[in-house]
């Protein structure tokens, strides 16, 4: 490349200028792509395997470029086609030479760093995340391009004098990978990252959007945070429920329903009602009754006409918490003195089955997407926010707390984003995590 | 019908003092590894398994012989139902280890019952047999509380339990032992009870 931006290549020193400007563009916007790509795809296949392959990817490239292991890199032994200086325009084909190079796999791999680099960015299962780390490649590549020639009027001698250092590259690689490694191999939960929101408590998400409730001088608020918008606070109010731009909270009346943008109150059902969840137009929420507590499904679609039905009953003895409805799935949970389960129900079919029953341990506070639900089981040892697809019987455990002093409570999940609130009586100090996984 | 165990716990009041000072189960398995590893050199390693100390290796009035049954603390220990209770005090705790009141709820050092952040009183957890529930959803057996013995431990007559199933392991992982089980069921493993009785 070195050779090739050169002003007779490219006709003027101007016109050199634009096609390094350009090329760079290429190459990271090209790099970055691919690293979204990669962050993508490892959010459908899960983290933990990507993970898995990044640190023996890792592992096997260290022990290459150590020269203890004789493994071929996959490569594409080309470089690029050199007649587009002719053919093409100088924006495309220097715009394209860094699209080519940024890209990687299209051209020469001298070293095997580039497939553990592709491996992370499936770990990361994040697109934005990824894109942004592998665009630190395209600008490398950029930077090789002109750095060469900084202290030398020529170009190809340059990059023969950059060649003839080429041997300490490998060694070099060698110690980065094996702290790749180790870096790798130490990563929190192997995929699951918690970040802590701050203060609050019961979160409720719909897409990039949260909602929680926060105790202030005594009283209850629910602060709806949407993503880079201002926050909105509702007061007094309780438990929210997010669907959409619709708000369901409880406050000393009842429940309310209000469009959380414009503050309307759409629908508001007056009684001994809590824990509301929804998925508009329905509701589920817990009417206490008397002796006994009641999970209800409403339908708001008519405002003049809402129709409910009950979904369990128990007596008041026992628990049946914070309901969560998603795309006509009711997930909640009942605890009481001889054991504790949560149950998923399909609304449309009525067909419910237990998805984690237990004699012994607390299991509690679900929340579902149309794929997946999460919830909290307490042991004597700590918490534990397990997750599990809905079609599976295999459970994942996202994080866990140690110890009796500090437990994991209410949750929220959001895609591959669950929420949990961390709650310490003793201090009362309640915060919301996020975890993505 | 009563228990068999239920005649133990009768006779237990009378015989407390001679229990404490008879030749038993503890002193007996207690000599009897001291012998045999002294019979191999081991002098230093079978001071340690005198009858005297042989609480250093279980709890209290048993040996290192079965384990102890599931539970939330670490020491087996239960009320005359077989309910979790903490060793250290014998307060009434739930599955989560959380100490509670009367009715099950949880409370904290006061007494008071604990809150969730909104200010609710928490739900009750589950609070289940050690033996019945806890060793059957661990280990899927079908076990109950049946044989026992007694020991003098910290001045009162402990009353220690054997979980027993059909199971021919036992939770330490070889063979189990008939111990005071019946039916054909072996010992699976141990709970005590501190009956508050002096000896």
């Amino acid at each position: 490349m070195v050779e090739t931006f050169t002003p007779a290549v490219c006709g003027s020193r101007t016109r050199q200028r634009l096609a390094i400007v350009l090329f760079a563009g290429g190459a990271v916007l090209a790099s970055a792509a691919l690293g979204a790509a990669l962050g993508f795809a490892g959010g459908l296949v899960g983290t933990r395997p990507a993970l898995i392959v990044a640190a023996t990817l890792a592992f096997l490239a260290a022990l290459r470029e150590a020269g203890v292991l004789s493994v071929p890199v996959p490569q594409s032994r080309r470089q690029v086609p050199e007649r587009w200086q002719y053919e093409l325009p100088l924006p495309l084909w220097s715009a394209g030479y860094g699209a080519g190079l940024g890209v990687g796999f299209l051209t020469f791999q001298p070293v095997a760093t580039f497939w553990v680099a592709c491996a992370a960015a499936l770990a990361l299962g994040r697109p934005l995340l990824a894109a942004a780390c592998f665009a630190l490649y395209g600008a490398g590549r950029a930077f090789m391009a002109t750095w060469p020639r900084r202290r030398e009027a020529s170009g190809p001698a340059a990059v023969e004098r950059l060649v003839g250092r080429a041997s300490l590259v490998p060694r070099a690689n060698a110690v980065v990978l094996g702290l790749a490694v180790i870096l790798l191999a130490v990563a929190p939960a192997a995929g699951a990252a918690v970040t802590s929101l701050g203060r609050g408590f019961d979160p409720a998400a719909d897409g990039r959007t949260l909602a929680r409730a926060r105790m202030s001088s005594g009283t209850i608020r629910v602060v709806v945070n949407p993503a880079g918008d201002p926050a909105d606070t509702f007061s007094p109010a309780n438990a929210p429920a997010l669907s959409g731009d619709y708000l369901a909270y409880a406050d000393d009346e009842g429940i309310k329903v209000v469009d959380w943008r414009t503050n309307h109150v759409e629908r508001q059902l007056d009684g001994a009602f809590s824990h509301p969840a929804l998925d508009w137009p329905f509701l589920a929420y817990i009417a206490h009754d008397g002796d006994y507590d009641r999970l209800v499904l409403a339908d708001l679609s008519e405002p003049s006409n809402p129709t409910s039905r009950r979904i369990a009953s128990v007596r008041n003895a026992y628990d049946l918490g914070r309901p969560s409805l998603r795309g006509g799935q009711l997930a909640w949970h009942r605890i009481g003195r001889h054991g504790s389960a949560v149950f998923v129900q399909n609304v449309t079919t009525n067909k419910r089955r237990a998805i984690k029953k237990t004699d012994v341990w607390q299991e509690s506070n679900p929340a579902l997407t149309t794929k997946r639900i999460v919830w909290v089981e307490q042991r004597p040892q700590g918490s534990y926010l397990r997750m599990r697809w809905l079609g599976s019987a295999r459970t994942k455990t996202l994080m866990h707390v140690k110890g009796r002093k500090t437990f994991l409570w209410t949750t929220a999940l959001s895609g591959r984003t669950a929420y949990v609130t961390k709650w310490t009586p003793s201090t009362r100090k309640a915060v919301v995590l996020r975890v993505n996984f | 019908m009563r228990r068999p165990d239920g005649f133990l716990d009768g006779a237990a009041r009378a015989l407390s003092t001679r229990l404490a000072s008879g030749m038993t189960r503890r002193s007996f398995l207690g000599r009897m590894g001291g012998a045999m590893l002294a019979a191999t050199g081991g002098a230093a390693v079978a001071a340690a398994v005198r009858p005297e100390k042989s609480e250093a290796f279980h709890f209290c009035g048993h040996i290192w012989t079965t384990g102890s049954c599931p539970n939330p603390l670490g020491l087996p220990r239960i009320d005359k139902n077989g309910y979790p209770l903490r060793p250290s005090d014998g307060h009434p705790i739930d599955n989560l280890g959380r100490a509670v009141n009367g009715e099950g709820w949880a409370v904290d050092g006061s007494g008071n019952r604990l809150r969730a952040p909104d200010g609710e009183l928490l739900p009750r957890a589950p609070r289940t047999r050690i033996c019945e529930e806890w060793t059957n959803e661990h280990y899927g057996l079908h076990a109950v509380m049946e044989g026992a013995w007694y020991r003098c431990c910290g001045g009162q007559v402990r009353k220690l339990v054997d979980c027993c199933s059909h199971s021919k392991k036992r939770i330490n992982g070889d063979a189990s032992l008939t111990g005071y089980c019946f039916n054909g069921r072996r010992v699976f493993c141990v709970m005590y009870y501190d009956s508050g009785l002096k000896c």
